[in-house]
């Protein structure tokens, strides 16, 4: 397969009509893909416009109907929060076609770990025993957990808007509720997969007028600028297509990792200290970013799961505030409603797998963050960026622009010599009680695939048998 | 009572087993009866077969259901204290006999107890329920009345006993045909959804019946119109009437066997194929369990039949002119090594050494040498599932072929790994020669062979030559093969340039690199010397300029490896050469760039300040002090630079400690203490004035902050390890960081506790708090056969070095055997009852169970 030529389009082809593509062109996506992952951080930035996604495990079909409904790779950017594989029935064909798409297209598409991106996990659930059956030995299974080793940890989305271009959709005829009106600022959209609006919410107005600070604050003279992205909505919305109409303000930065928080992480600067090249360990940060559950307790819980623990709403508002984030999403629980917010919305789980395992009856999401039209103030990098130029992540950047550290440039040599020690002061100095808005969230709710666009899913039966 | 007569009391021999920990663990071998106590208690005894006076079970027959039969010669129930308990019988007859005495005397208690008119389970006598003969006129009032009977657990087992007794299942399938001839798609959807609903009653009879040779075809053809998918027709009957997929390296005479092979090709196709979509777990254990004691048999049945092992082993003598053949044995016997991994400790060591007499040897070094890939990783495969049955006995191998200088399976290992050209066949390589010289290997299945059959593991052993222990095994491999092994990586020396290497030398590089970090944790004075003399530390150092980013990563992780052990002798190796200089080249090329080569690198030194390792710091400052002065993206090395101050000033700067990890860690036992308690307090509280005012200023609950922490921070500090087990050195690390959570709030962490312990912030709290995913999991292990995420991943952490060989597939479907009633389990998943015993709240959003 030369570079990114024209082979890997016949793999992407390949793979798009559910065939999966031969044991050395596998091996060959496998070592490309390696050497993208290798240059992300533990935490990947990402600039909004970003479509970010929760579970597929294997649900090969409803991805296909993920992007149709999302848009398709590279005219929207996408961020999978982990668990490509397992439970379903085409997790090979689901996994190699994100990571052919990765390796396409590697700055329009993320993908993180999961919990079951892991040699044992897929042992037992079903990802190995898909890998023997479709190539009759181990090697490919080897090939792709050697990329879940690479795999980043988390991302943090920079430059989300907090208000939402409202999508032009009729009113779903399931809504009964008083859409928002057009000219408030709306916070919130959900729409369904015919792209009709199910709810609209305008952000609450005297929060919002309290969060609308001034951009120009930020130095923007000190941040590289590199091409926007164009913005290019989803199919059929036409809405989302102007790049810098939204009127919003930056919002803090979204969080995406798997599971959730760890007690051994306070700062996202921690999790850039671990070395993620390992399987994933039974314990410790590593393991808790892919296990952990926020749930409706104080502090920190065990988690039944048996890794990873429960946290409560405290611990995210916290961990919010001394991170300057103004979200977390992740994924990694089942809800029937295909998305929940918690906590005040300062955390949603985002689940794109529906009609779980094939009978769960759920409802999946997908979750849109708008591009700020300011762009303002962030110092950024696209993924897979090389070389020692300009534009790489600075630790203790992801410092967003509200905070007292903002009036100097994080490790530009301000003096003081030790950045971080002054980051920390300016954290915790007596900065006024204020939550970061959130961005503004466009919900797509899908379901199943419809039955006519494929065969009955099953497992491929075993060839030959001689016991 | 008195109706029941005791069967007659021929002698049964019957196995017994016990469900532990997933796996049927063999209680023994006996002979079996029913016993009459008294009106209201009936007894099932075993005597054991070598000691009749010991009684290898005695179980009290329990009015309620629960005792299942399974093929022709299995009973499974659960005992009162909640065991899982079986009764294989060896003849049919006998398996009969208790059944039926089971039965009489269930239905005699159950007489008994409605009488004294104290039973509440009144559901369990449902009317019995009548279906009309069907035609294709009344399906609609049949699926109808299947339907309603289905919701309940009475009706369920009315119509079970409906369908078995009237043989209604052949009386259906005749209406396919008809309503394919008349192509009426509604019937044949009616007939789709009735033949589900019967299987899904989950009943091993049914389930057994409908893979038999005169009704499957029948039955997967009404399953091929599946009303969920209108407009898709399968191709079952197609697929399963296809008899070429059944190879027969050698011809099976035993007819009953053949059939047995032939259902659980069925079985198999109905769980993956058929049913796929729409199984509930209780029907998937079912089906699992049913294909596991198929293939037991088989497996039996065959290993322990001389003429076919001798035709099956004789296709490899040369006489064997058909190839073909030769491949289809070897993929044979893989797949027998497959299934005999689930079989029972001394069931797989007669198996093998059956196999091995008959020339298992020969047949895995004649795959080893195929040129087609696919028989290597066969012979592979068969190796190592070898291996990890019992490592002792294929070391004594080896021992014997050195003594008889013929050529041993390491050197064979080691030069197919040299040479290999498939790249997925050498990683497996690799992983063989690593379990082989793994100390630790399988004991677990040794103490298994020990613990149910001293005297056959005797007979066994008996037959090889002296058993040389695992030690020396490695002391020979350190003199006669790691020098072959490793060469490749000692040519290195004076190799002018790192660029040109090719992909096949990038593999074989990673491989040997991760092979000698193996080597170091597991054998840690043989493999020191044996680096030491063939200086292989540098070459490894070397590996870090080639250009390979994640080859220069596995490079970076040996060290990591070396420096985690805290073994001074690795640490003065890497001073001495000065080998730090290609790490820290990395780091410089990469920082301040947040990439993963700069993050390992990062982690390296995180680790080394923490750990506070004084000859590397003081190697780092002595010789790079400027170069690290102005790395300051991080503090890490700032840090790095103030230890050496500190060590070499008197104590008193102590108050200059501020990391921003806000705590450091030590090792006071391992690092001699610079480092002392007071200090502890000292830096928190310094590190965290400010951000204590912020928590005091949003919570006012705060308020014994450094007192709360205090006892806390210190608690933690016995709580770390001495030792520093290699696996877990990032997570070993972590446990640090993690002190400084307290300081977020105190308060909230000590929460995490109060399901086990009283919410007080004492030591042992917090100790528990971070230590609690395995003690979750136990508990659960033992109260929850819910097949569950956290089983996979504790379960399996024996096998954690290398996943690819251990598969949980069947003692997972034994699980289902005794959930037979528990059909709402699918639905109440994990967040359902009896998940464990904790009060906070379970998940509110979905259904916990399903989380992924």
């Amino acid at each position: 397969m030369s570079s990114g030529g024209s082979d890997l389009d016949k793999a992407i082809a390949q793979l798009r009509a559910c065939r999966p593509i031969p044991e050395n062109q596998v091996r060959e996506v496998c070592y490309k893909a390696r050497e993208l992952l290798i240059e992300e951080g533990n935490v990947v930035t990402v600039d909004a416009p970003v479509t970010i996604c929760g579970d597929i495990h294997g649900q090969f079909h409803d991805l296909m109907e993920l992007f149709r409904v999302g848009g398709d790779v590279p005219d929207t950017n996408y961020l999978f929060m982990g668990d490509f594989v397992d439970r379903g029935f085409y997790s090979l064909e689901s996994f190699l076609l994100l990571l052919c798409l990765k390796v396409r297209y590697p700055d329009r598409i993320t993908l993180i770990r999961g919990n079951h991106e892991s040699r044992q996990i897929t042992t037992v659930y079903g990802f190995y025993d898909e890998c023997l059956r479709k190539y009759g030995s181990a090697n490919v299974w080897r090939h792709c957990c050697e990329v879940f080793d690479y795999l980043a940890l988390g991302a943090l989305v920079i430059g989300a808007s907090t208000t939402l271009t409202p999508t032009d959709g009729p009113p779903a005829p399931t809504n009964t509720t008083q859409l928002a009106p057009l000219d408030s600022e709306i916070e919130i959209e959900t729409l369904n997969a015919a792209n009709e609006i199910m709810y609209r919410y305008a952000r609450d107005s005297s929060q919002a007028s309290n969060s609308q600070q001034p951009s120009t604050q930020s130095p923007s003279a000190s941040s590289p600028t590199i091409p926007t992205p164009s913005n290019i909505g989803p199919a059929g919305t036409s809405a989302t297509s102007s790049s810098s109409g939204s009127p919003g303000t930056p919002g803090g930065a979204i969080l995406c990792v798997h599971g959730g928080l760890s007690p051994l992480i306070d700062t996202i600067d921690k999790i850039r200290l671990l070395d993620r090249k390992q399987e994933v360990p039974h314990e410790g940060a590593m393991c808790d970013l892919l296990w952990s559950d926020p749930d409706e307790i104080d502090g920190w819980g065990l988690s039944p799961r048996g890794a990873g623990f429960l946290f409560g709403a405290d611990i995210v508002k916290c961990f919010n505030y001394k991170n300057d984030l103004s979200l977390i999403a992740r994924a990694h629980q089942l809800v029937m409603e295909g998305f929940k917010e918690m906590f005040e919305s300062s955390i949603v789980t985002v689940w794109s797998a529906p009609n779980y395992c094939y009978r769960c009856g759920n409802v999946a999401a997908i979750l849109e963050l708008e591009e700020d039209g300011s762009n303002a103030g962030f110092v950024r990098r696209s993924n897979g960026e090389r070389g020692a130029g300009a534009g790489g992540w600075i630790l203790g950047s992801n410092v967003g622009p509200n905070t007292s550290n903002r009036h100097s440039s994080p490790g530009a040599g301000n003096g003081n010599g030790n950045g971080n020690a002054n980051r920390l002061g300016a954290l915790t100095d007596s900065v006024p009680q204020r939550r970061r808005d959130g961005p503004g969230r466009r919900y797509r709710v899908f379901e199943a695939a419809p039955q006519d666009s494929r065969g009955m899913p099953a497992k491929k039966p075993v060839a030959d048998y001689f016991l | 009572m008195a109706l029941v007569s005791a069967p007659a009391n021929d002698r049964k021999r019957v196995k017994v087993y016990e469900l532990k920990n997933n796996d049927w663990f063999d209680r023994g071998t006996g002979f079996c009866k029913g016993i009459v106590v008294n009106q209201e208690e009936a007894k099932i005894l075993v005597a054991s077969e070598d000691d009749p006076t010991r009684q290898l079970l005695e179980t009290k027959i329990s009015k309620d259901d629960g005792y299942q039969k399974q093929q022709d010669t299995l009973i499974v129930w659960t005992e009162q204290n909640g065991t899982d308990m079986a009764l294989s019988f060896q003849e049919p007859e006998g398996c009969a006999g208790i059944w039926d005495f089971v039965n009489e005397v269930q239905s005699r208690l159950q007489a008994l107890a409605q009488d004294d008119g104290l039973s509440d389970d009144i559901g369990d006598n449902v009317s019995p329920i009548i279906l009309p003969l069907p035609d294709l006129s009344n399906l609609p009032e049949i699926e109808n009345h299947m339907r309603a009977a289905n919701s309940t657990p009475g009706g369920r087992e009315a119509l079970t006993k409906f369908i078995l007794a009237q043989d209604y299942i052949p009386k259906l399938l005749p209406l396919v045909d008809m309503a394919e001839d008349l192509e009426s798609a509604s019937d044949l959807h009616r007939l789709c959804s009735i033949m589900k609903m019967l299987i899904l009653l989950n009943d091993t009879a049914i389930i057994e019946y409908v893979v038999t040779d005169e009704v499957i075809l029948g039955v997967v053809g009404a399953l091929e119109y599946d009303p969920d998918f209108p407009l898709h027709k399968a191709n079952h009957r197609q697929y399963l009437s296809d008899e070429s997929k059944f190879k027969e390296v050698v011809k099976i005479e035993d007819q009953s066997i053949r059939k047995r092979i032939h259902y659980t090709y069925r079985l198999q196709y109905l769980k993956d194929v058929v049913l796929a979509r729409i199984l509930d777990d209780p029907t998937f254990g079912v089906l699992n369990s049913l294909i596991y004691f198929h293939q037991v048999d088989i497996v039996q049945h065959l290993q322990a039949n001389a003429a076919f092992l001798k035709e099956l082993f004789g296709i490899f003598s040369p006489k064997e002119p058909n190839l073909q053949r030769k491949k289809d044995a070897v993929l044979f016997i893989q797949q027998c090594c497959a299934i005999a991994k689930s079989l029972q400790a001394n069931a797989r060591a007669q198996l093998y050494q059956n196999f091995i007499n008959n020339g298992l040897l020969d047949v895995i070094h004649y795959a080893l040498k195929h040129q087609d890939a696919s028989v290597r990783v066969a012979g592979t495969d068969i190796l190592v599932a070898l291996i990890d049955h019992d490592a002792l006995m294929v070391r004594s191998y080896i021992f014997k072929a050195i003594q008889e200088k013929s050529k041993p399976l390491t050197d064979t290992l080691i030069e197919l790994l040299l040479i290999e050209v498939d790249l997925g066949v050498k990683a497996q390589m690799a992983d063989a020669i690593k379990i082989l010289l793994d100390p630790n290997a399988n004991s677990a299945s040794i103490e298994a062979l020990g613990r149910t059959n001293n005297d056959f593991l005797a007979k066994v052993r008996g037959s090889l030559p002296s058993m040389p222990q695992t030690d020396s095994f490695i002391q020979n491999f350190y003199d006669e093969s790691a020098r072959k092994l490793f060469q490749p990586l000692k040519d290195l020396e004076g190799r002018p340039s790192m660029n040109d290497l090719s992909i096949q030398e990038v593999s074989l590089f990673s491989h040997l690199v991760e092979v000698l970090c193996f080597f170091i944790r597991q054998h840690s004075y043989r493999s020191k010397y044996f680096i030491l003399s063939e200086n292989l530390a540098a070459r490894v150092a070397q590996l870090m300029e080639c250009p390979e980013k994640h080859l220069k990563l596995t490079a970076l992780k040996y060290f990591r490896t070396c420096i985690g052990l805290h073994d001074e002798f690795h640490n003065r190796q890497i001073t001495q050469h000065n080998l730090f200089e290609p790490i820290l080249k990395i780091l410089f090329d990469t920082m301040p760039r947040d990439n993963l080569l700069n993050s390992a690198c990062l982690e390296l030194f995180e680790f080394i300040r923490r750990e506070n390792i004084k000859p590397i710091v003081t190697h780092l400052v002595q010789n790079y002090r400027e170069k690290l002065q102005a790395i300051i993206y991080v503090d890490t090395f700032q840090t790095l630079i103030l230890r050496y101050d500190q060590m070499h000033e008197p104590p008193t700067t102590q108050e200059l400690e501020n990391s921003f990890t806000s705590v450091e860690s030590d090792t006071p036992a391992r690092n001699g203490g610079i480092v002392n308690g007071g200090k502890w307090g000292q830096g928190l509280k310094e590190a965290d004035a400010e951000e204590e005012a912020y928590f005091n200023g949003s919570d006012d609950e705060d308020d014994g902050l450094p007192n709360a922490v205090k006892p806390v921070l210190n608690g933690t500090s016995p709580a770390r390890p001495l030792v520093n087990y290699p696996d877990e050195d990032g997570d070993d690390d972590m446990d640090i960081l993690a002190t400084s959570a307290p300081s977020i709030s105190p308060q909230t962490m000590s929460t995490a506790t109060q399901t086990q312990e009283t919410p007080t912030t004492s030591p042992t709290s917090k100790v528990n708090a971070l230590i609690p995913p395995e003690r979750i999991s136990e508990k659960r292990r033992r109260e929850d056969d819910e097949e569950d995420e956290l089983l996979a991943n504790l379960s399996n952490s024996g096998t954690k070095r290398r996943a690819s060989t251990s598969s949980n597939a069947n003692s997972g479907s034994l699980r289902g055997l005794r959930r037979k009633n528990s059909i709402a389990s699918t639905k109440d998943g994990g967040g359902g009852p009896k998940k464990i015993s904790l009060s906070i709240p379970l998940k509110s959003g979905g259904e916990g169970g399903e989380d992924d």
